[in-house]
């Protein structure tokens, strides 16, 4: 009973911090040569890892990392699974009585807050990043390692159609829940508004989610707007031929689809692995973020392709040194510039702030306060525009 | 996911909120009681350097450790005489055995799993003087149903406020005297502040 009102609560309420107990499960039988494995303690997550493991009869060590039951790649790009989380799971869990050896395998996105070079020298570990999705997992301990590594959809995030679904349920649960205060003050005055419109929340936010891989325009704002002309077209067409809906309802209810359709667009990309929300540039025209890598300093280590989710590295065949070949799909998640061993990333990249839409906005007026006061002071280069501009030192 | 960064500055006055200003009164009373001038002090989870830099005005060589670095270049300007070091509250084994008199922690031992806890009780034994003192003080769940209610009414708003404000919150410890049993120590000394949400707890090793 229990597990299905936990269930029906991940539908809906994924957004939420969920833990678990923190610290080290078996699954199956492991002995003292069976791979460690690390997660966060989000409860769904932890459930599905066990789940994959046993699947594939899997004899593994978990650590469970204490990560206020937030999923692992927010954790990580939020500061809650950090190296210093890992290398405080490994000394606390027992896990160095229970094993040979000391290599561990994390999640691929903990990259965006861990630092294995800095885990190996504090803790002793040497740590190698999984695969993105733990199915792949059984393919990834599999002996045949190097061609595994070349293989892309092991190590870039995807957005299928089950997810899509998944998140366009949340996008409309968590808008409604955000809306509510407003929309009551709306219904005051119009009649109708609020009951009418918590359907069409659902549905549009369901449609942006599923559709959002083949609608025109840009992820975002002109996405949501494509859909709400698509939508509003499809309602016109229904209102004047089945029901009798007088012209001036009808252009109110298409102007408010159009509307409610361009905001859920704008807040997609949060919900979805694939975009980066574009509230910044939108907004204040801000720089996107920007990486590059400086030739002179890359050792060719190639790590930086392997934690990219992204896909946005490519190493040179012959000298092994990375470039960057794909800036657009860049999530700013920061794991390559967290791993690079030599500082070899240029970039105009804020560690610590995530790119959802809240954030953004709340950091962009916190920058351009920041900016004002600046100039008020009579300071020739405001320091917020000098770090969007120039790569630290 | 952060939604609001964190910020030193703001760390000091969100505990004044969520503890209605008791804080400051607790660390004036773990200065003032159990701190003696040329006492080797470890101060775990140090935020600000608050108390450190109480300590040391009492006479106490401190050692500060933090497990984030934004805190300790606060703590370093507010308390400059003391020694601090970013580690995690679980690598305080590497500052060596039978070294402090008191092991202090005000607010930070909540913010650990359950495994971490017992751990780092456990290392603090192993850390202390024989005689030494582990002086805890943090949120506990108050004893009763009935003031665990009355608790939760006036928590639910101070941490909405204080997170608003601040973006900072605190956890409940739980199961620390146990742990603290377990480990060796005896507990010598408990008060407990605003209806038995905040306590003061000092355990010393046998």
């Amino acid at each position: 009973m229990l597990d299905i009102l936990k269930d029906v609560w991940f539908l809906f309420g994924r957004l939420f911090p969920f833990p678990t107990k923190a610290g080290l499960r078996k699954v199956g039988n492991p002995n003292r040569q069976s791979p460690v494995l690390l997660t966060c303690n989000f409860e769904l997550t932890v459930r599905k890892v066990v789940q994959a493991l046993e699947h594939d009869h899997i004899d593994a060590w978990l650590l469970v990392a204490p990560t206020k039951g937030i999923n692992v790649w927010c954790a990580a790009g939020g500061g809650h699974l950090t190296t210093d989380t890992i290398v405080s799971v490994l000394k606390t869990s027992g896990i160095e009585n229970m094993v040979d050896h000391r290599q561990l395998i994390l999640p691929q996105l903990s990259a965006a807050g861990v630092n294995v070079w800095a885990l190996r020298e504090r803790s002793g570990w040497k740590s190698l990043f999984g695969p993105v999705d733990i199915k792949y997992l059984a393919a990834y301990l599999d002996k045949n390692r190097g061609k595994y590594l070349s293989q892309r959809e092991h190590r870039c995030v995807g957005f299928p159609l089950r997810d899509r679904f998944v998140m366009g349920v949340n996008l409309g649960f968590n808008s409604l829940l955000f809306l509510i205060l407003p929309f009551l003050i709306v219904s005051i005055w119009i009649n109708g508004l609020w009951w009418k419109s918590v359907p069409l929340i659902f549905l549009l936010s369901l449609f942006n989610s599923v559709l959002a891989l083949w609608l025109p325009g840009r992820p975002g704002v002109q996405k949501g707007f494509s859909l709400g002309l698509l939508v509003s077209a499809v309602f016109v067409l229904i209102s004047q031929t089945a029901w009798t809906m007088g012209q001036w309802e009808t252009l109110g209810w298409t102007g408010w689809i159009v509307l409610l359709s361009t905001y859920l667009g704008y807040d997609m990309p949060s919900w979805s692995p694939l975009w980066r929300a574009d509230v910044k540039e939108l907004v204040l025209g801000m720089k996107r973020t920007h990486v590059e890598v400086v030739p002179i300093r890359c050792i060719g280590c190639g790590l930086c392709k392997i934690v990219c989710p992204a896909n946005v590295f490519e190493q040179n065949p012959s000298t092994k040194k990375s470039a960057v070949v794909n800036m657009d799909a860049c999530q700013a998640c920061g794991a390559c510039i967290e791993n690079c061993p030599n500082n070899a990333i240029k970039n105009n990249f804020r560690a610590g702030v995530c790119s959802c839409p809240t954030c953004t906005v709340i950091n962009s007026v916190k920058s351009l306060k920041r900016k004002t006061t600046q100039q008020k002071k009579g300071g020739k280069e405001p320091a917020a525009a000098k770090r969007f501009s120039e790569p630290p030192a | 996911m952060r939604i609001l960064e964190q910020t030193p500055a703001k760390y000091d006055h969100g505990m004044r909120i969520l503890t209605l200003g008791r804080i400051d009164r607790v660390k004036r009373e773990i200065v003032s009681a159990w701190v003696e001038s040329g006492h080797d002090v470890l101060e775990v989870g140090c935020g600000t350097g608050s108390l450190a830099a109480m300590m040391i005005r009492c006479g106490a060589h401190v050692t500060g450790i933090d497990i984030s670095a934004k805190m300790l270049a606060t703590a370093r300007k507010n308390a400059p005489e003391a020694e601090f070091i970013h580690m995690t509250a679980t690598e305080i084994g590497k500052l060596g055995a039978d070294r402090f008199d008191r092991i202090v922690a005000t607010l930070s031992l909540s913010e650990l799993s359950e495994d971490e806890l017992d751990f780092v009780i456990r290392i603090s034994f192993v850390l202390l003087k024989a005689g030494g003192k582990l002086v805890v003080a943090d949120e506990v769940p108050p004893s009763g149903w009935w003031k665990r209610f009355l608790a939760c009414l006036i928590r639910w708003p101070l941490a909405a406020l204080a997170f608003l404000l601040t973006q900072s919150t605190t956890h409940a410890l739980k199961m620390f005297d146990g742990l603290v049993e377990h480990a060796g120590f005896r507990i010598v000394y408990r008060r407990v502040y605003l209806f038995g949400t905040l306590a003061l707890i000092v355990a010393e090793k046998a």
